[in-house]
């Protein structure tokens, strides 16, 4: 009962300050001035107390029930939160001097996703505190929680690249709109070929494309370094999972639909890889390649669960 | 003899020899054939020009009148041959020589790869959206040809492509494998080279030579196959839980193991559950016996709890409803079977029916009874409408339609699948390998030049992560150099956390 109380309590507060943090967020946004520095690092704070928030209630859920919390949607939801958070504060420790973009996605995520986990849809979940047969087992430990960390790292990276995909969308727009005279000629596909030209050309045009084009730059290099990060959890989660199958069942493999979508998330990530080694492809083509990588995640990790078919079927909704 | 019929080989070497032995014992054999005609060929190895200028004689005419044309005739054999093959192997050799390196660089090329990886994608996601593994005639209704999804896709494609068991069709395989070739060109071409250019330069690694290799160890784990799977008999106790068939045997019988002499016996199988009544974990209890019938090992399995003897591994993978045991208006016990009702998603549903009245008529009716688990069944009338649950041992009789029912027993089943696999530590250690590269590709590396020429200093440097921050990390350093000069070139590796 202690624990139910605590936990409600925790998810409240940590929702709050989230919700605090991203109203802050806009201000900062929208307002753009030097005054509210000070709001910034009160923002900065409140992502801290929701860390240790979601920190507290992921270790009560997990003395009171007994096992790991990563069993099912609810908790799993949970832990992406906290993966984002955790990512946050990360990126916010290691760069404590400079103000980085990052942060401008992780709250958000932490936000939506803990919106949705403790959202009226999900609700008869929150107390099924059982663990299915196949699950109990230590390897349910690093298995889960080297996914569902991968899928956060990959998600903000991925949400980077969106930005940056935005970004340049928006600014080919303009420069077709200011130049009339070539830009239409090129059209939109050209032109991301061309992009370190044409940003060359910019780049003394204004200070705005400047600043824009180093925002560009930005974005791609951390979301970049998200995604290695990502990469790597989602490797040593994929192969931890092989190795747990091949103990609990005696198979490394059965191309069961979670299985299968995870393979092509690794397989998409390996392609962002593989398009950043080529510089005519850096950029916005891997941006592309992580935007698609943004939705196949989102299929692996909510699409195959809606079917509710195959051997990960545990986390699934029950809508009934 | 036989290395002059046959001197397109090696020829150098055998031309002095056919020389040598020509007249004691070659021409008998070789003199009708006629073979003067090729000789004109120029010759390109040295030791031949000699032949070739005896037969160039004699192709003058004037050597056919001769007594030993017949033997001169014998070298020309063995020379026309060695001297076509050279040079047609020659050009066949250039063109095989050239062909890899074409073939190399056809494979290695990055958007080939990348389309390789989009196309295995892209696949994976088609046999998620397509059923695995059903009949034809359900592939028939579910794509049919007149109304064909996207206004192409019907059942042909499915059958044809072999969609229908995509993880092993050989449109998949077939990717998998120019990818894997893809990989290994890649690897040939680019990575080896790149670490033959680190080793000279000292450098530590090469972050895109792990990252790349990767690929080739992780695929065919997915295909791993058992190496052995045998079924093995079943075994009863009392009447209490009938040793079930071995479920999916995934593999074929290879060379059987020491261990193979031993029979597995199903001593209990029992579930555990929660409070709310769903399955928490279900135990078999095995005991192995050698062949005199002496026990060697006996031990409970759960899932995630394998027993392993001797090289196999027997899994608890599946537990499935063998019977149900009932009297039925105290007659019996009767055996029951059930059968496993396919729902939506992966709970498990039993039924069986008990025939009520006439049983030889076109439309009998009965009890039908169902189950989730061993725990307690409910049992619906003739109607169809719900007659009552009743837990087996409990003893308490039903009363449905005048007939009278007591369940005895629920009679599970326990699946067991045993596998012998002696690949595991390698696969492992390949797992463990490729975690600790890709850990290991992403540890920072610089390094960072400088050439003193004159009275200046030339620095420059270079690494593998947190490109951008590099200059700025290297200005800060710069600035920190005091104006002094160093007379001494200096090499200074330097790690800079990414």
């Amino acid at each position: 009962m202690i624990f139910s109380t605590l936990e409600h309590i925790l998810t409240h507060i940590s929702f709050s300050v989230v919700s605090i943090v991203i109203t802050i967020h806009f201000l900062t946004l929208f307002l753009l001035v030097d005054e509210v520095v000070g709001l910034y690092d009160s923002s900065e704070k409140g992502m801290i107390v929701t860390f240790f928030c979601i920190t507290g209630l992921l270790v009560t859920r997990w003395i009171y029930s007994g096992h790991f919390p990563l069993s099912d949607l609810y908790e799993s939801l949970i832990f992406l939160s906290w993966g984002f958070s955790l990512i946050h504060m990360v990126s916010y420790f290691k760069f404590k001097k400079r103000k980085n973009n990052l942060s401008a996605i992780t709250a958000p995520s932490a936000i939506f996703t803990q919106g949705f986990a403790t959202s009226g849809l999900l609700t008869k979940m929150h107390q099924s505190a059982i663990l299915a047969p196949a699950l109990q087992s230590q390897w349910l430990m690093m298995h889960v929680s080297m996914m569902v960390l991968g899928y956060a790292a990959l998600l903000c990276g991925s949400l980077l690249s969106v930005a940056l995909l935005v970004i340049t969308f928006r600014k080919a727009i303009k420069i077709i709109g200011e130049n009339n005279n070539f830009a239409f000629s090129f059209g939109k596909i050209q032109y991301m070929n061309e992009r370190s030209n044409v940003l060359l050309n910019t780049y003394f045009l204004s200070s705005k494309n400047y600043y824009r084009y180093q925002l560009t730059q930005q974005l791609d290099r951390w979301s970049y370094r998200i995604i290695s990060l990502g990469f790597i959890f989602l490797t040593i989660g994929i192969l931890s999972g092989a190795v747990w199958a091949n103990e609990a069942w005696g198979s490394y493999w059965n191309w069961d639909p979670k299985e299968t979508w995870a393979f092509i998330t690794w397989t998409i990530f390996a392609i962002y890889f593989h398009t950043r080694t080529n510089t005519n492809l850096e950029g916005v083509n891997s941006a592309l390649v992580a935007s698609m990588g943004f939705l196949i995640i989102w299929i692996c990790y909510f699409g195959v669960n809606l079917l509710g078919i195959g051997l990960h079927s545990y986390g699934s909704f029950t809508l009934n | 003899m036989e290395t002059l019929l046959n001197p397109s080989k090696t020829p150098n070497l055998f031309i002095p020899k056919t020389h040598l032995f020509k007249p004691y014992f070659l021409h008998s054999n070789f003199n009708p054939q006629p073979h003067s005609s090729f000789n004109r060929r120029p010759l390109s190895i040295t030791i031949t020009c000699k032949v070739k200028t005896s037969q160039g004689r004699k192709n003058d005419g004037k050597n056919i009148s001769k007594k030993i044309v017949l033997t001169d005739s014998a070298p020309e054999l063995s020379n026309e041959e060695i001297k076509a093959k050279p040079k047609g192997g020659g050009k066949a050799w250039g063109v095989i020589k050239k062909f890899p390196k074409r073939v190399l660089a056809i494979l290695s090329n990055l958007p080939l790869a990348i389309g390789e990886m989009f196309t295995v994608a892209g696949l994976m996601a088609l046999g998620t959206a397509i059923d695995q593994g059903e009949s034809p005639e359900y592939y028939f209704q579910k794509y049919p040809e007149e109304n064909p999804i996207f206004g192409f896709f019907t059942w042909r494609w499915v059958l044809t492509l072999g969609f229908d068991h995509m993880f092993s069709s050989p449109v998949f395989l077939g990717t998998l494998i120019l990818l894997g070739t893809s990989l290994m060109a890649c690897t040939y071409t680019t990575q080896i080279p790149l670490v033959k250019v680190a080793r000279r330069w000292s450098f530590l690694q090469s972050a895109d030579s792990i990252r790349k290799q990767e690929f080739s160890d992780t695929l065919p784990q997915a295909s791993v196959s058992d190496l052995g799977v045998i079924l093995m008999g079943a075994g009863y106790e009392g009447l209490n839980f009938v040793m079930g068939d071995v479920l999916g045997p995934t593999g074929f019988l290879s060379t059987p193991t020491e261990a193979f002499n031993t029979e597995v016996h199903v001593n209990k199988f029992y579930m555990d559950y929660y409070d709310s009544g769903e399955v928490s974990q279900f135990h078999t209890d095995l005991s192995l016996f050698d062949m005199n019938g002496k026990e060697v090992m006996r031990k409970t399995l759960s899932v995630n709890d394998p027993l392993r003897y001797g090289g196999i591994t027997i899994y608890q993978t599946d537990w499935s409803f063998s019977a149900l045991q009932i009297l039925k208006d105290g007659e019996g016990p009767f055996n029951l079977a059930m059968a496993p009702l396919t729902i939506n998603g992966d709970k498990k549903l039993f039924g069986t029916f008990l025939p009520v009245g006439d049983t030889d008529s076109s439309n009998v009716k009965g009890i039908s009874m169902l189950a989730r688990d061993l725990q307690s069944i409910v049992l619906y009338d003739k109607q169809g409408k719900f007659a009552g649950v009743r837990r087996p041992n409990s003893k308490l009789p039903i009363e449905i339609d005048g007939t009278k029912i007591v369940i005895v027993d629920a009679i599970g089943s326990s699946g067991l699948d045993l596998k012998t696999d002696p690949g595991v530590p390698a696969v492992y250690a390949g797992f463990g390998a490729l975690m600790l590269t890709t850990c290991i590709s992403y540890l920072s590396h610089a390094q960072i030049w400088a050439l003193q020429d004159g009275t200046t200093v030339i620095v420059g440097g270079k690494t593998n992560r947190a490109k951008a921050e590099f200059p700025d990390e290297i200005n800060r350093l710069l600035d920190q150099v005091p104006e002094i000069v160093e007379s001494s070139i200096s090499k200074k590796p330097d790690n800079i956390g990414g």
